[in-house]
Parts: structure tokens; C-alpha cells; sequence
């Protein structure tokens, strides 16, 4: 089947491809940014919640009527009170063999992390709120907690009595003759990976702010989600309110990188309480709450095997992906996306390996629920493809580049085993563009060097594909339901100016500099004359989030299509009062001209205020509307690739592991904005670093969570941002505006995989290989000193 | 993360402050807060009173007299660092104050409430060790000064009376070299291993050598075997004393390091002191 909104227009690149300053940074590098913690409510009641400090009991009794009495305490709620409202929140991925769970608002009978909220107290401040919350007295009767996942899978106690084998997901596909392949193979190359637990760790943490109006039973509610139109339809479905009086806004806000795109019991609980209370209650989350409870990420064991022929080219994969889910399926991303997609999307990757045998599962675990963080499930799988590929190379005595020129994909369109087509791709190119840039035998030269000085640094390398543009046709191609479209609003005042409105929410992106670039060539007006407004509230347009490196390809689209919609009336309109024909008019730098008629223009100014003022002017059946809201959706899977190779330094002395540089190389189809583009690839490769040395959720035997600030959850600071040198490479797609390609999650989804590389081939004299992220400070040394 | 409720004075002399820390048992100085405001907004901490130094007159300015610096113990760690006097006599000191932290920390932060404050990992502690220093303090009952030997009890324990405050942090350094060195893993971390190492250099070997260790131990702690086993030699005769450093020390293990991983770094650390050492008596 085809649809209107999966075809967008062409479109002439103008200001697309320029590196336009971002027209959000004079306003929120000043400070003037308005995030949700700056919104004051007249009358505004403050919210803390009392969170389980066990990993797993019995709630045997809450006793909050000290925090009732307190002087200015409002109102406190314990399971019980949320439960008359609301069961809780279901959460599943649609995939085989996924067991759905429900988290309830407020957690009753048994709590089964640290950090669940087992109350709320509301009152007229957030300080009055925290010591109404030291009041409420929980008695825990200790249950065993589950912290092993794959102990977890072989028996025991329940982490979730929902899910009695602890199984919350299992699944997987044998694709050929795997046994044959394996036995047949010249050389089986295999490891065990372990990707740590993360926090997302925006600088912004989560928060909401509800406000009810009985007289018209119309409810606000601020949150910076990066799904608000989802959030939206969770407070109609789980709580009743009414659709058509339910808006979510979102302010500033700063990041999201994948944690704001769930829903939270706390967003369904604020709204109840604002109804009851007949008050708007705020709730700004600290940071030892974002850190403990907000959704954590990434964490899996990995099992992996490659067979490889006589020629070092791979034949054959076996892949076992195991998530350490944490107690809930955590709506609507689940703790099966991040196992889900290691096993059954990543395994492939850019070579082309004709035999699979992918499995999938992941364990309930008393810890705080695994959610998306960008490049979920991709960044643990291509950790796991690209460390085994260089360990791959070492075992044939080959070049990292030349292990993966043997495997790599050289012929498009090409289709996976999994069945999913890639259409185009500089596969080849990415890998010899990077060894071009690092100078590959230039550096084995000043390693041995330097090595002879008791200095140790080493090259790492990972390539990538990237799914980009979250779509219908990308849930399609990868088994997965969902219909995902965004819509787009285009408005062109009498004055030729445009406002833009788009359904995505932005955290930081630079979206409204890229959109309006793309309307700045759609409708030949000029940048200072059009501005754009992402989703600030659920009232305008529809959108399915910010998610899956959609920004550019989806809301470009829609934003294409509706531009193209006023482009059409405008050319019509110009046609006329030119006595030209349509099909020769263009509209370029703030007028339409007639193609091969130098003189013959009327400027966009003019014809917007012919729509509005003149009719004399209109051709026959003309509409004077120069509004058009249109929806986009791609008719095909879009991805993107690239690589990145990063030299890193090691320091006898204390094992540090120091980004020395990062090369990168990015084909994102056509680059709207390299400035843009470029910020990405930095922030995600460093997140990456980050990934890899420093980050680390770490739980006792207890399961206390032990890094609840971050003095103890290292984030990568400045000092950890390394030099780069970023090659862009321009391989359209066919079928979205521009050819247009998303590139939102590259630097993480490949990052880390080229810095444990690094760390290896620095460690190469040793015999140690590390299969594990973050390398820890202590492994080097000890690897050193071996 | 708010604090509890807490009762806040600010007044304008010492023995006012005095006379407030010795009405509440339960009462904390505030000189700076970079300490003392997160563990309060953790609520780690629960002080019934604060009693801010910051209008007490004359407890800031920095001194070079009778061969010591003379610090006012509400002196920032950024003023420290910037002081033209300390990077003029001992740079070094200039130094270790910017490793505190970060420049909005040290810009609040003070030399009193980090020495006061005797955190396990902290810069301050471990230098006024190594430098044999003291602190003038002054208490309901009058003046008195503590030796840095005597002030260390252990993390987060001093010698100094409740209705104690430090007016001042004397730091000998004239004759004596002063070398400071940490491993953090970003900028501005607490150390996992933090050391300051002053002594005498006279002709290549080294004398009345005081070394204390931080961040590796569970309080900041002088090495006295170490010192022992340098005592009289030149830094590249240092072997006993690394291996009396190993030995001697009882090194604390976390999340960040186990206790071998911070043994082998404060290892390295003393052989980067015994480099410079080396590299500075070549120099003379």
C-alpha cells in the first residue's frame, strides 16, 4: 500500500548544506531558556516522593499521619490512595515472547528497587515536602533480592512475582545452516562482552507540573518529555481524562537522550493530585532521583561468535544478548529493546554474513528499570560486532581495516539475513576513508616508537549503520508494530513572513535552525524571516516523538510537504500576475522569478500580501489559504553510516585511558547543517568516551544503588573531549526530502566499541583483551604490569 | 535535595561566633559551604544552627612573615591559587589549590572550612601535614594554636573544640621544598591518591622529609617509615622508601579502586615526587 504522506516534493538545497548558526544559542546560552523548574504557577503545591530503600521487601506497614500533621503539609498519598485512581502502568515490547508487567503510581504490598516511590507528600514547599517525606516511617520486611541476571534466568527467587521464571522476554531466529557454518568454518572467532549500566544523565532531570480546572475539567500538564502527544494519550487511557481538554506542554528543555521519551508514574500520579487537590503541584526531580530512579540503560551481557573462511571473510554469526532488565517493563521502550535489538537487528551490521543464529532475553532484576538511551540496543551490539572484528584481526594477523573490507557490503540494495534491505551506503568508503585519515602505517610507526619509550597508545576503529528516521516502514522492516507520523505546520503571514509549527519536541537539537533551512529553500524566503516552534504543546500538531534520530527526516518531511503546499499557491499566484506559466516559476532569495526572464519577478512579500489583500490578483479558483498542515511518514527504512577511529593513550602510572583524538567520518545523506551535524557526532561520540572509562551504575550485594551523585556516576567533562577531525561523505537517499538521513545516535551507538578497541591494540604486547565497558583504571594497570 | 530547617546566624566578630557555637551543640560553621551546603542538601547533615564567618572582619588576606604564610582562614582557594605572594614563595601551594575542585568551587570554597572540614580525600589537609604547619583558632575560652599533627583525627575528625573556629593556617615554607600531586581521573575529582611531600635539599640529598598522604587512605595520614627511609638520602636512592610506602600505609578500596589498585598509584605518585626531586637538585 502507498500513501500520500510517505512522498515528499523535491526540493533545490540552498541554505540547506550551510553551517547556519543555530538561532536558539543567543537565548539559552545567556540564560534565558525557560525549563520547567522557571515555570511558577500561582498557587503551586510542590511534591517529593518517599522512595523504597530496599531492593526487595514486603511493605508490612507506611505510617504517614506525622507527615499529615506536619504544618504545611498538604496531602500524602501511599499506594493505596493512587490505586483507586489507577493500577498502574503496562508496559511490553511487541516482539515474541515479551511478557508484559504493570508499575503501579505508588508501589503497594512490595517494593522491588531501590528508588521506587512507595508515597508522595505534597506541600507548599518542596522543603516542607522533603521533611513530610522523613516522617513517613516504612516498614520493609526484607525479601532476597535478584541482581544477577543470568542466574536470575536459571531460577530463584521472583524479582516481580509477574514474572515467576524471571523471564520477561525470550525470543530469537536461526537464519541458514549455523551448525554447518560453525563446523565448516577455518577459524571461530568468540567472546563474552559485558556493556555496563548507564544513566542517560541529562543536565535537565526529569520534572512535572500539573494543573486541573474543574469548570471546564480541562487539564495542563508540563513535562519535558520527548513524547508528549504519548504522554497525552497515557492520561486519557490510564486516568479518563477527557482527550479534547488534555495538553501537554513542553518547555525548554535540556536533553533527553532517550530517558524522557517514557511515561512515568509520576506524570500519571502529579495530574490526580492537582484534580483532588484543586491546586497545580510541581515536582522538579533532584539528582540523586534521576540518577536512582529515572530509567537506566544499556546494561547486557553479550555471548557472541563469528565463523570465518580461509580468506578471514565471516560466514557465519551466533549471538546470545542478555538484558539486566531492572523490576518493570519501563512504557513504551521496555527492557526488551535494548537485548531485542542487539540480537536480532546489530549482529550484521555493514558485512555481509549470510547465516544467523540470533537469540534473545532479558532478565527481571531488583533494579531500577532499563530504558531507551540513544542508540538503544545498537550500542551494545555494535560494541560486540566491531571489539570481535578487531579481535578477528589480531587472530589473522590482518589490519583492522582490511578484517572489514573482507566482510563489508560493496553491492546495493542489499538484504540481511534478518531480511532487512539497506537501499544505499558508503559502507566500503567509510573504512578506507578512515584509514586514509589516521595514516594507518604512519601510526603503527610512532606506536613502536613511543612503545619503545614505555608510552603506550593504541588505534581503535568501529563502523556503523545506523536505522534513522523511526518510521512505519523501519517498525515494518524489523518485525516490530507501530505507526509512527509527524505533522507539520506552515503558516506565511501577509508580510511574507512564516511561523513553522512541528509535532516534535526539541531538547536541544538545533531543530528549529534545520527546519527552518529546509523552509528557508522550500519557499525561497529568507532565514530571519521564518520562525519555527517545536512541539511546545500537544494542542498543535501530532507527533510520535523525538526518538530513533527522527528530527531531520520526519518533521523535515512534514515540514517539506506543508511548505510545499503554500509553494504551490504562491507559484500559482505569481504565474498570474507574471503572465508566465507555473512550471517556469521559481522562488529564490525572497521572490519568484520567471526561469529565463531576467527582470520578470514580483517579490514573496508582494504575493503574500496579494493573498491576504488583493483579489485582483488571484487566478481563477483560487484559495486564499496560506496555512497547510501535512503529515510525513517515509515509505522505506532510512539509514545512515559512518565510522569513527580514536586513538587513545594509556598511563603506566594509574592506568587513565586518555582520548589522544577522534576521526569520524558521517554519511547522513544530505547534511542540512554540518555545524549541526558535526555537535552531534561530538556530543554522542563523547557520551561514548563516557561510556566506555568513566560511567558506571554500580549496585552492592544489598542492591543499593551505590552512585547516587554524580561524585561517585563519572560523566565526561571537558577535559574529556578529545580533538576531532570529521570527513562527511553524501550518499542521498531516494526516498525523503532532500535525501535526508537521520544521524541523531551515531557517536554513542559507535564510539564506545572504537575506544575499547583503542584500549586493546595499546594492550596488544600483553596478551590482555578486554571484553568489558567501562575499562576500568584498574584493568590497565594490571594488564600493563602483566 | 533541600536542606532541614536550621537556624542561621551571621555575626560580625569571633568571639560572637564563639559565643553561638557554644549556645548549640548541634551547631556547624559555614566558611564557604562547598562542603558543608551539599551534605545538608543530602541531608546528610543536620546542624541546628549555622554560623557563617563571611562578615567577621580580618579572617581573609594572605601574609608572608617569619618565614610562614600566614592564611585568613575565610581565604577562597581561588585567592590562594591567584595570590601573587604564594606564587612567588611557594608555587607549589598555588598549585594544589587549583586542583581543587572547579574555579566555581574554589572561587567559595576556604582554606579554614577545608582544613576544619578534614576531608579523607581533600588537597589543604595533606599540605598542612607535609609542611609541619598549624592553625591559630580561637575558642570561648581564648586563643590557642594546633600543630597539623595534632589537628588530624581521622576523616572528617579534628582535635578542635566545638566553640572553636580557625582564624588562620600558618604554612612554614621558607628552606623547604614543596611538592604536591594527585591522581584524579577528571579535573577537579577528588583524588583517588593524593600526596604532598616537602624537605630540606642540600647538595642533592634530602632532609627533614615529611610526606602525607590523602584520598588513598581513610584519613589524610603522614608516612613516617617512608620519611624515615629517605631521610639523608638523595631521590635516586628512594628505593626503600618506595618499598617502605607499600608497607607501611593502609590503603582504602571503593567503587573507584581496590586497595592494591590505590597502593600501586601512591606508588607512582612518591616516584613522580622522587623525579621531581631528582630534576630539581640537577637544576641547583
Amino acid at each position: 500500500m502507498s500513501f500520500a504522506h510517505s512522498e515528499s516534493p523535491s526540493i533545490a538545497a540552498r541554505s540547506i548544506g550551510a553551517r547556519v548558526p543555530r538561532g536558539d544559542d543567543p537565548r539559552l546560552l545567556t540564560g534565558r531558556g525557560q525549563y520547567l523548574a522557571d515555570i511558577v504557577l500561582p498557587g503551586e503545591l510542590h511534591a517529593c516522593f518517599v522512595r523504597s530503600s530496599a531492593a526487595h521487601a514486603r511493605i508490612a506497614a507506611v505510617e504517614v499521619e506525622d507527615a499529615r500533621a506536619l504544618d504545611g503539609v498538604v496531602a500524602v498519598w501511599t499506594g493505596e490512595d493512587a490505586a483507586k485512581f489507577c493500577e498502574g502502568i503496562v508496559g511490553e515490547l511487541e516482539v515474541e515472547g515479551c511478557v508484559a508487567t504493570t508499575m503501579p503510581l505508588l508501589a503497594r504490598d512490595v517494593v522491588r528497587y531501590v528508588g521506587e516511590p512507595v508515597a508522595v507528600v505534597v506541600a507548599e514547599s518542596r522543603y516542607v515536602a522533603e521533611d513530610g517525606c522523613d516522617l513517613v516511617d516504612v516498614d520493609y520486611e526484607p525479601l532476597e533480592p535478584v541482581l544477577d541476571p543470568r542466574s536470575a534466568l536459571r531460577g530463584g527467587p521472583a524479582a516481580n512475582e509477574e514474572l515467576p521464571d524471571n523471564v520477561a522476554l525470550r525470543g530469537g531466529r536461526v537464519l541458514g545452516d549455523v551448525e554447518a557454518a560453525f563446523a565448516g568454518a577455518a577459524r571461530v572467532v568468540e567472546a563474552t562482552f559485558h556493556s555496563g549500566r548507564l544513566s542517560a544523565g541529562p543536565m535537565e532531570t526529569r520534572g512535572v507540573i500539573a494543573d486541573y480546572d474543574w469548570t471546564s475539567r480541562r487539564l495542563r500538564l508540563w513535562t519535558c518529555s520527548q513524547m508528549p502527544h504519548y504522554v497525552k494519550y497515557c492520561l486519557t487511557a490510564y486516568l479518563g481524562f477527557p482527550e479534547n481538554e488534555c495538553e501537554v506542554l513542553t518547555p525548554d528543555t535540556g536533553g533527553g537522550f532517550g530517558q524522557k521519551a517514557h511515561v512515568f508514574p509520576e506524570e500519571m500520579l502529579l495530574p490526580l493530585l492537582a484534580r483532588e487537590l484543586d491546586r497545580p503541584v510541581k515536582w522538579v526531580e533532584d539528582r540523586r532521583e534521576n540518577l536512582m530512579t529515572a530509567t537506566h540503560a544499556h546494561e547486557q551481557f553479550v555471548d557472541i561468535a563469528y565463523a570465518f573462511d580461509a580468506d578471514a571473510k565471516a560466514t557465519a554469526v551466533r549471538i546470545r544478548a542478555t538484558g539486566d532488565g531492572g523490576a518493570y517493563h519501563q512504557p513504551p521502550w521496555s527492557m526488551g529493546v535494548e537485548p531485542w535489538c542487539t540480537a536480532m537487528v546489530t549482529p550484521t551490521g555493514v558485512y555481509d554474513i549470510p547465516v544467523a543464529d540470533l537469540t534473545y532475553e532479558a532478565a527481571a532484576t531488583n533494579k531500577t528499570p532499563i530504558g531507551a538511551y540513544r542508540g538503544v540496543g545498537y550500542m551494545a551490539g555494535t560494541l560486540v560486532r566491531e571489539c570481535l572484528m578487531d579481535d578477528a584481526a589480531r587472530a589473522f594477523d590482518l589490519s583492522p581495516f582490511e578484517i572489514r573490507r573482507r566482510s563489508v557490503v560493496r553491492e546495493f540494495p542489499w538484504t540481511n539475513p534478518q531480511g532487512i534491505v539497506y537501499d544505499e551506503g558508503s559502507w566500503l568508503q567509510t573504512i578506507d576513508e578512515l584509514e586514509s585519515m589516521v595514516d594507518y602505517p604512519a601510526f603503527r610507526q610512532r606506536q613502536a616508537a613511543l612503545r619503545a619509550e614505555g608510552r603506550f597508545i593504541g588505534l581503535g576503529l568501529s563502523v556503523f549503520v545506523e536505522s534513522s528516521g523511526e518510521s512505519t516502514a523501519m517498525g515494518k522492516a524489523h518485525d516490530l508494530g507501530g505507526v509512527y507520523h509527524d505533522t507539520a505546520t506552515v503558516k506565511m503571514e501577509p508580510n511574507g513572513s512564516v511561523t513553522v509549527t512541528i509535532g516534535l519536541t526539541t531538547q536541544g537539537q538545533g531543530h528549529r535552525t534545520t527546519m527552518a533551512q529546509v523552509v528557508s529553500d522550500a519557499l525561497g524566503v529568507s532565514l530571519e524571516a521564518i520562525t519555527v516552534r517545536a512541539a511546545e504543546s500537544t494542542t498543535y500538531g501530532w507527533g510520535s516523538g523525538t526518538v530513533g534520530s527522527r528530527g531531520a527526516v520526519i518533521a523535515g518531511g512534514a515540514v517539506l510537504r506543508a511548505s510545499h503546499t503554500i509553494r504551490t499557491k504562491l507559484v500559482a499566484l505569481a504565474a498570474n500576475m507574471l503572465e508566465a506559466d507555473p512550471s517556469d516559476i521559481d522562488l529564490v532569495d525572497g521572490a519568484a522569478v520567471v526561469r529565463g526572464v531576467p527582470g520578470s519577478s514580483i517579490s514573496i512579500i508582494d504575493l503574500a500580501t496579494a493573498v491576504y489583500f488583493d483579489q485582483s490578483s488571484w487566478p481563477q479558483d483560487f484559495d486564499p489559504t496560506l496555512e497547510a498542515t501535512l503529515a510525513y511518514d517515509p515509505a522505506r527504512p532510512i539509514f545512515s553510516n559512518g565510522g569513527h577511529a580514536i586513538i587513545v593513550e594509556l598511563d603506566p602510572d594509574n592506568g587513565f585511558v586518555t582520548v589522544e583524538k577522534v576521526f569520524s567520518v558521517e554519511d547522513c545523506g544530505t547534511v542540512i547543517n554540518p555545524d549541526i551535524v558535526e555537535g552531534q557526532i561530538r556530543g554522542g561520540v563523547v557520551q561514548g568516551i563516557g561510556a566506555a572509562l568513566l560511567e558506571r551504575l554500580v549496585y552492592d550485594e544489598a542492591g543499593q544503588l551505590v552512585t547516587t551523585t554524580l561524585l561517585d556516576y563519572h560523566m565526561p567533562s571537558m577535559d574529556f573531549s578529545p580533538p576531532f577531525e570529521i570527513h562527511h561523505l553524501e550518499t542521498p537517499s531516494s526516498h525523503t526530502p532532500g535525501g535526508i538521513k537521520g544521524m541523531g545516535e551515531s557517536g554513542l551507538i559507535a564510539a564506545p566499541a572504537a575506544v575499547l578497541n583503542a584500549v586493546n591494540d595499546a594492550l596488544s604486547h600483553t596478551g590482555t583483551v578486554l571484553h568489558d565497558i567501562p575499562v576500568t583504571p584498574e584493568q590497565v594497570l594490571r594488564a600493563l604490569r602483566s | 535535595m533541600k536542606s532541614p530547617v536550621f537556624a542561621y546566624a551571621a555575626p560580625d566578630n569571633v568571639a560572637e561566633a564563639c559565643r553561638l557555637l557554644a549556645e548549640d551543640e548541634d551547631a556547624k560553621i559555614l566558611a564557604g559551604g562547598q562542603s558543608l551546603v551539599p551534605l545538608l542538601a543530602l541531608r546528610l547533615a543536620a546542624p541546628t544552627t549555622l554560623v557563617d564567618l563571611r562578615r567577621v572582619p580580618g579572617l581573609t588576606g594572605i601574609e608572608h612573615e617569619a618565614g610562614a604564610l600566614r592564611l585568613g582562614a575565610m581565604t577562597t582557594h581561588r585567592g590562594i591559587e591567584r595570590s601573587p605572594v604564594v606564587r612567588d614563595v611557594a608555587p607549589a601551594i598555588a598549585a594544589a589549590a587549583s586542583l581543587i575542585a572547579h574555579p566555581q568551587v574554589r572561587t567559595r570554597g576556604t582554606i579554614g572550612g577545608a582544613v576544619a572540614h578534614a576531608d579523607a580525600a581533600a588537597e589543604w589537609p595533606a599540605v598542612l601535614l607535609a609542611l609541619g604547619g598549624h592553625v591559630e583558632v580561637t575558642g570561648v575560652g581564648g586563643d590557642r594554636t594546633i600543630s597539623a599533627d595534632d589537628l588530624f583525627q581521622g576523616p572528617f575528625m579534628t582535635s578542635l573544640e566545638p566553640d572553636e573556629v580557625i582564624t588562620s593556617v600558618l604554612l612554614p615554607v621558607n628552606g623547604r621544598q614543596i611538592w604536591v600531586g594527585e591522581h584524579h581521573r577528571r579535573h577537579g575529582d577528588y583524588g583517588l591518591s593524593v600526596m604532598a611531600m616537602t624537605y630540606r635539599q642540600d647538595g642533592g640529598v634530602l632532609t627533614d622529609v615529611r610526606l602525607a598522604v590523602a584520598g588513598a587512605t581513610g584519613s589524610v595520614t603522614r608516612a613516617p617509615d617512608t620519611e624515615a627511609a629517605l631521610e639523608g638520602r638523595t631521590p635516586a636512592d628512594g628505593d626503600g622508601a618506595v618499598a617502605a610506602l607499600a608497607g607501611e600505609l593502609s590503603y582504602t578500596a571503593d567503587i573507584h579502586g581496590s586497595a592494591d589498585y590505590r597502593r600501586d598509584i601512591t606508588t607512582t605518585l612518591f616516584q613522580r615526587a622522587l623525579r621531581a626531586a631528582g630534576e630539581r637538585s640537577g637544576q641547583a
